[in-house]
């Protein structure tokens, strides 16, 4: 398995790192596995970058990227890809991940991982970038499965399928982001048990856990990936269901707006391990039985 | 059945520029009318690209107020978006657009500021360099002093203002800003990264012109010349040693002996 070799020796959960915590972490190296950053804020120089690598000096670090664009029919912006490869070879990361979207077109780079409509013609263009990406990275990615709030008319192929012939095609592995899987299935009336189901258990490298918010759009309840507050309890259920299944996983905790203080991360971190516990030892005691 | 690149482009003008008429057509209902669906998307896009902005510019949103401000950035994303993914990037053509914006008229020195708050998050995130030791030009021959070109520190803008920008962004340190008098006259400012902190300080007219004119890529003869015209009493020697001590240079060059488009210099 591509992840757990990446992050032998750490404890398997990790937490974000954001500029509000980064003097804490610094100063007061917290009990985490790991710590995932987002790419592109450490793509400059200055101080942001040599924070970076004196945190990778003591513990494995997770590049996670919003920048590539793996789905922008426009081609991928060589010259970011490049950037991105030469952090990557200062880091050596544990972890390099992106995401099943686009956020490029006309030359304007639009803030958000966007939805792609998944066809063949899109399967193909997204396999092509994956495997430039890896060959450029010299590794292969793990690619998270985003939130979404629209479908469209013509996508013929389901979100859990495209992944795995993705990840068939390229070699890739997968981020299950279980809160993404959340928010999209209940989104658009669908299961998120089945469509966990449908992933395949031997390329899932990755687990990230969020929170969302319910915000009402002409009457209609909407989930939105807003990673602005604690796990819910649905998703932590389908963290234990994934567990079960997959056996653990490197797993994150991720929170972007309305930041709260490190310790509230921490303790959000502390379930997750006690959900990996109770996994392992659920596992012990079967083979036991076996 | 559209081309993946139809959609992208057609998501991409409901998102920027206002008419999301050809997306809805690829989207599903679901419940939720399209027009619905891209507006979750459009005020993502919207509220996250402010914010980026807001960071960069929090002297100029103290200005105008955070709806006003809220109300420029909403109109900037959609004529100048960000062109890649490092948001820290993001906003170098804030300041023009709003010495154009009309509702901004009335605060000539807003975009002047606007400068100044650009200029010190392009210090933040400029490349790492390293400074030449003041015995690298002391090896230069005479000869070829005044085509020598000096390479400045990649973090530094020399930025020149008609108004006190320098004191209107310090009294918006506070919570209580002591008032600026407009009529106190301009600044001419250097802004750059010290360590890993962003600094800026007053220059002198000649030094500024002497700096300016070096980071524009004069050589030291047409820099020289800028100097003395800001100030008869300028001091080469004495310039050159305090450019060396405040590490700016990184690299000596010359400009080319007969290039007509040079600044002028003596060669044999």
């Amino acid at each position: 398995m591509i992840s757990a070799s990446g992050l032998a020796g750490a404890g398997l959960v990790g937490i974000g790192l954001r500029a509000p915590h980064l003097a804490e972490i610094i100063a007061t190296p917290p009990p985490i596995g790991w710590l995932e950053v987002h790419t592109e804020n450490y793509l400059g120089g200055g101080a942001a970058p040599r924070a970076l690598a004196r945190i990778r000096s003591e513990r494995a670090i997770s590049l996670h990227g919003v920048g590539l664009s793996l789905g922008s029919a426009e081609g991928l912006d060589r010259a970011h890809l490049a950037r991105v490869v030469e952090l990557n070879r200062r880091i050596e990361p544990a972890l390099v991940s992106e995401h099943l979207s686009w956020s490029s077109a006309g030359g304007a780079y639009l803030n958000h991982l966007l939805p792609l409509p998944y066809t063949e013609e899109s399967l193909a263009l997204v396999a092509a970038h994956v495997t430039r990406a890896q060959e450029a990275l010299g590794r292969p990615l793990l690619v998270e499965n985003p939130s979404s709030y629209l479908r469209f008319q013509h996508s013929p192929i389901p979100e859990p399928q495209f992944l795995a012939e993705l990840a068939r095609r390229t070699g890739c592995a997968l981020l299950c982001d279980l809160n993404n899987v959340f928010v999209s299935c209940r989104n658009f009336d669908q299961d998120p048990a089945a469509y966990l189901d449908e992933l395949p258990a031997s390329a899932i490298g990755e687990i990230h856990l969020a929170g969302h918010a319910r915000n009402e759009a002409d009457g209609h309840i909407i989930l939105i990936d807003d990673h602005g507050s604690r796990v819910s309890d649905e998703v932590w259920a389908l963290y234990a269901r994934a567990l079960e299944r997959l056996g653990p996983r490197p797993t994150l905790i991720e929170w972007d707006t309305d930041i709260p203080a490190l310790v509230v991360l921490l303790d959000e971190a502390r379930h997750a391990e006690a959900a990996i516990g109770r996994c392992v030892a659920a596992r012990g005691s079967r083979a036991v039985a076996a | 059945m559209p081309s993946l690149r139809e959609v992208e482009s057609d998501l991409r003008l409901a998102l920027l520029g206002g008419d999301d008429a050809p997306a809805r057509a690829w989207i599903r209902g679901d419940g939720l009318a399209p027009a619905a669906r891209l507006a979750i998307y459009r005020h993502h896009v919207v509220t996250t690209l402010t914010a980026a902005l807001q960071a960069v510019f929090p002297v100029v949103c103290r200005l105008v107020d955070e709806r006003f401000f809220a109300y420029a950035t909403d109109r900037y994303i959609r004529v100048d978006p960000p062109s890649g993914p490092c948001l820290f990037e993001y906003g170098a053509g804030f300041a023009d657009f709003l010495a154009e914006f009309p509702p901004c008229r009335s605060l000539p020195y807003l975009a002047d500021v606007a400068r100044l708050e650009w200029a010190m998050q392009r210090a933040l995130h400029a490349p790492d360099a390293s400074p030449l030791p003041i015995r690298a030009i002391q090896g230069v021959a005479p000869d070829l002093a005044a085509s020598l070109t000096i390479t400045i520190e990649p973090s530094v803008t020399l930025l020149p203002s008609r108004y006190p920008i320098d004191r209107i962004w310090h009294a918006n340190q506070t919570a209580e800003p002591e008032p600026v008098n407009l009529a106190d006259g301009g600044a001419r400012l250097e802004i750059r990264r010290y360590g890993d902190a962003v600094v800026f300080c007053k220059l002198e007219p000649a030094a500024f012109a002497f700096r300016h004119a070096l980071a524009r890529g004069a050589d030291l003869a047409a820099a020289t010349a800028e100097a003395l015209a800001a100030d008869p009493s300028f001091d080469l020697g004495s310039a050159l040693v305090t450019l060396f001590r405040d590490g700016l240079p990184i690299a000596l060059g010359h400009t080319p002996p007969t290039s007509g488009g040079a600044p002028c210099h003596s060669q044999p």
